[in-house]
Formats: structure tokens, C-alpha cells, sequence
């Protein structure tokens, strides 16, 4: 039987990654999963709906977008990650699927990697769809530049969140969403609106400068509110987003090749 | 080539105790060579596979695989080996075809040979009327045909094996283990675990019995057992001899 050659290092690393997330996405193609994605995309209308009914004057633009911000790049976002990002090895360990995976010899990153992009593609697919829905039923004048600065925002919140979710489910793979709920709380609720330097490490604070820089919010925000955006440039808050997911992740991998599971960890 | 040198494996317990659960194994495994790691269960089989399989580090002691070191070359102890286990962790939705090409792709194999190797596999291992079926809809000799065509998807040239016939029938465990006969014939070094002997009595070339993470007793059927007798009552003499039980 004849081998195959194996491809360069670097095309080699993004197949395996991109293999892994095609398998990841097919197997969020149940029928509970999408009804949850089902679920995740229709709420914020549902919500955006309820409270337009509600009021008795017509809800202002502001308000929708300040509304729309913490249903979709906060709820929606950390719920969906919560539901896809943190059982990545978990499930593994209890598929027995672990095992096979492990003794590739890229397999723990192409792992990690592979669900951190599924994660991120399917959580951004159910977070956008929700935006346009929101937006639809909001009755909000020129929705469509509204979409994609959500679309931009949820990209920046499904990838930073991913990322830091990774941590605890490569440290502690069976409680993995009780911790990555305790991230969430401690570190993007808590810390992320502490105006300290801590706060810089944040998911939640390069959000909220974004959203204020974009929507031209800065110059006319109180000046409690103030504190708690960052004026810098957007190309900063990105930046930092990114340096912080590459941080993270790299952090993850390093644990995840490191990590021993004894057969009775499985199944 | 496999080679297992002294291996210690010591794992702490929830309680806090120390669990030798190997305990200065060595043994080898050569080219074109089929050796069956026999042990009651908590014997140390599976660890000592896992070891060699770098999903668990050595205490002390060394394992190669085609000369790499599990300690100091993970990456090319993986490159080199195949590694099937009783529960065969195929995912239900994946057809074989798919499961197949998704972990050639994670040994990095470039897409055309990888789809050609991908296709005489499904061939060798007769797995052409169910290629495109979803593994869930498979029998278990189907699963487990499945799970070997992964772990030798990369071409490897040795093969550790932990229970691989469990969960199969007579005749799945008959075609598995004639399988693994064509591959010794090819030049691949095989180690498998099992505790069904009469199973791999006649095929592998030597035996390694172990208890309590030692090595009890080693050689050929015909040094073990002699000229009459079965697997079996050699296997219950030793580890019974090493437990102080001996009749």
C-alpha cells in the first residue's frame, strides 16, 4: 500500500484545523441543536417585540442598539460558545473519541482549534441572524448599516469569548461550563467593568468602546458611562482582541498537549 | 520496531495513594513480529499500550516506537503508530469514508494521495458497501473495521491494539486477526492486548503476561505451554504463581 506524502507544516496545521471544524458543524446538525440555534435567533426579536409593545412611545434608535447589544454580542454570543466552545474535550472523553484524536501527531491542537473555529462559525451564523431579526421587527430606520456593525461586534465576541472558554474546558474538560460561567461572571462582568487596568484584558470592554466609537456615542456619554469605554481607536480594541485570543489559545494548546487522561477519566 | 524498556507508570489515586499500575516492564516487539500483552484485568495492559500510544508519560523507564522516544518525541512516536482500542470512538454521523479522510487529513496527508490511500483501504478492509453510510447504521465488526482503517490511514509501520476483538463477534474476530496476520506479513510490528486467548493462540508469535504492572511470564506458545496443554492454563499458572496462589 502506498503512502501518501504529507504536506507542508503550516497547510498541513490549517487542514487539520479546518477538518476538525467540518466535523464539529456536522455534528451540531441535530435536530435539539438547531433548535436551540432556532431558539438563540428568534429571542432577541421576541424580546425587541415584547418591549416595543410595550412602550408607550416608539422605541429611539439608541435604545434599540443599546437593547440589541445585550441580547446578541453579550446573551446570545456567550450562551451559544457556552453550548458549543466549552465541551471540547469533554465530549471527547465521553464519545471515546478522545483517544483517536490525541494520538495524531497534530491531533490536541487541530482539536482545539478545529472546535474553536465551529464554535465561532456557528455561534456568528446564529448571532447575526438574530441581529437581522431584531432589527426587522424593531422598526429602527437603515437597518442595514446597524447589521453590520453587530456582524463586526458579534465576530469580535464570539472569537475572544471562544477563546477564553478554552482555558477552563482544556483545565477542567468535566466541569468546563460551571467554570467557563464563572470566567464569564468574574472576568467579563465583574473585572470587565472595574474602570482599572484590569478591565483591559477584557472581551467586554473593547466591545463597549467599540459599539460607543461606531455609533459616534463617546463625546455625549455621561461621564460615569465614560469610564467604562476605552477611547481608543477601533484598530486598538481589535488589535488587543486578537492578541488576547492568540494568548489564550495558545495557552490552551500548551495545556491540552500537556494533559494526561488516565482510562478511567473516559467514557 | 517497539520497544518498552524498565517502564514504570505510577498514578496518584483520589484518595491521595500511589497506584503502580506498571511496574518495570520491558519488552520488544519486532518488525514482521505479532506479540499478545495477555493480563487480568488492572493487569497494566492498558496503560502500558497508552504509554506507547504517548497518551500517558512514563514515570521512569523508556518506550520507543521506530526508534522515537514517547517522552521526547511524542510527534514522531505518532507518526509512526496506529492505534486501535476496544471502544472503537467512531463518531455515529460520520460515514467510514469521512472519518477515514478526516484523520488522514489530521496526519496532514496531501489530498490526493490521501484519497487514493482512503479508497484501498475501504477495499482491503471490505468496506466498500458501507462507505458512504453513517457509522451509527454499522454492525460492530463494520465499527471496529472502521476504527483499524484509522489507525493505519498514515501507513504506520507498528500497531498496538488494546482488545481490539471485544466487541465483536466470531467471525468479525476471525476476519480482524487475519487482517492483522496480512499486516505482520507486510513487516508491521504488532503489540494487542486481550483476554480472549484461545482467540490469538495460534497467531501471535510470542506472549507477554502481566500482573499487578509485571511481567510473569514471556516467550513463544511452545515455551509457555510446551508441546500439549492450552494458553489458558499457562496464563492461570503464571499469574497465580505471581500471586502466591499457585496449586
Amino acid at each position: 500500500m502506498s503512502t501518501p506524502r504529507p504536506a507542508s507544516a503550516l497547510s498541513a496545521a490549517a487542514a487539520s484545523a479546518v477538518a476538525v471544524a467540518g466535523f464539529q458543524i456536522r455534528r451540531l446538525l441535530t435536530r435539539p441543536r438547531l433548535l436551540l440555534a432556532g431558539l438563540g435567533m428568534l429571542f432577541p426579536a421576541a424580546v425587541m417585540l415584547a418591549v416595543r409593545g410595550a412602550a408607550p412611545v416608539p422605541l429611539g434608535r439608541e435604545l434599540t442598539v443599546t437593547m440589541l447589544y445585550a441580547l446578541v454580542p453579550e446573551a446570545v454570543c456567550m450562551l451559544g460558545l457556552l453550548v458549543t466552545m466549552c465541551p471540547v474535550v469533554a465530549d471527547e472523553l465521553e464519545r471515546g473519541t478522545w483517544i483517536h484524536v490525541a494520538v495524531r501527531p497534530g491531533g490536541r491542537r487541530a482539536l482545539l482549534l478545529g472546535t474553536f473555529l465551529a464554535a465561532v462559525t456557528w455561534t456568528s451564523v446564529v448571532a447575526i441572524a438574530a441581529v437581522v431579526a431584531a432589527l426587522a421587527v424593531s422598526g429602527t430606520s437603515e437597518p442595514a448599516g446597524l447589521v453590520v456593525m453587530f456582524a463586526a461586534l458579534v465576530l469580535v465576541s464570539t472569537a475572544g469569548r471562544a477563546a477564553l472558554f478554552a482555558v477552563p474546558a482544556v483545565i477542567v474538560p468535566k466541569r468546563a461550563l460551571v467554570a467557563s460561567v464563572g470566567v464569564a461572571l468574574v472576568v467579563e462582568f465583574l473585572c470587565g467593568l472595574l474602570p482599572a487596568v484590569v478591565n483591559q484584558a477584557t472581551v467586554s470592554l473593547r466591545l463597549r468602546s467599540l459599539l460607543a466609537n461606531w455609533m459616534g456615542w463617546r463625546r455625549n456619554l455621561p461621564a460615569e458611562i465614560e469610564m467604562l469605554v476605552d477611547p481608543a481607536p477601533a484598530w486598538v480594541h481589535l488589535g488587543a482582541v486578537a492578541a488576547l485570543v492568540a494568548v489564550l489559545l495558545t495557552a490552551a494548546v500548551l495545556i491540552l498537549e500537556r494533559r494526561q487522561f488516565p482510562p478511567s477519566e473516559e467514557g | 520496531m517497539i520497544e518498552v524498556d524498565e517502564l514504570v507508570k505510577h498514578y496518584r489515586a483520589t484518595d491521595g495513594s500511589v497506584v503502580r499500575a506498571v511496574d518495570g516492564v520491558s519488552l520488544a516487539v519486532r518488525p514482521g513480529e505479532m506479540v499478545g500483552l495477555l493480563g487480568a484485568n488492572g493487569a497494566g495492559k492498558t496503560t502500558t499500550l497508552r504509554v506507547l500510544a504517548t497518551l500517558l508519560r512514563p514515570t521512569s523507564g523508556t518506550a520507543r516506537v521506530a526508534g522515537c522516544d514517547v517522552r521526547t518525541d511524542p510527534i514522531g512516536v505518532r507518526r509512526n503508530l496506529g492505534y486501535v482500542s476496544a471502544t472503537t470512538g467512531v463518531p455515529d454521523r460520520l460515514t467510514p469514508r469521512e472519518i477515514l479522510l478526516s484523520f488522514g487529513r489530521l496526519h496532514g496527508l496531501e489530498r490526493d494521495g490521501l484519497k487514493a490511500r482512503v479508497e484501498r483501504l475501504v477495499d482491503v478492509l471490505d468496506l466498500g458497501s458501507c462507505a458512504d453510510r453513517p457509522t451509527g447504521r454499522l454492525s460492530s465488526g463494520q465499527r471496529q473495521r472502521v476504527s483499524v482503517g484509522r489507525a493505519l490511514v498514515h501507513d504506520p509501520p507498528a500497531l498496538v491494539l488494546d482488545e481490539p476483538t471485544n466487541a465483536l463477534d466470531v467471525v468479525g474476530s476471525r476476519d480482524l486477526l487475519a487482517f492483522l496476520s496480512t499486516l505482520r506479513a507486510d513487516g508491521r510490528s504488532i503489540l494487542l492486548s486481550t483476554h480472549r486467548l484461545h482467540e490469538i493462540e495460534h497467531r501471535c508469535d510470542r506472549f507477554v503476561i502481566v500482573h499487578g504492572g509485571r511481567i510473569v511470564a514471556e516467550g513463544t506458545r511452545r515455551d509457555l505451554v510446551g508441546e500439549a496443554g492450552e494458553l489458558e492454563d499457562a496464563f492461570f499458572l503464571a499469574v497465580q504463581a505471581a500471586a502466591g496462589t499457585a496449586p
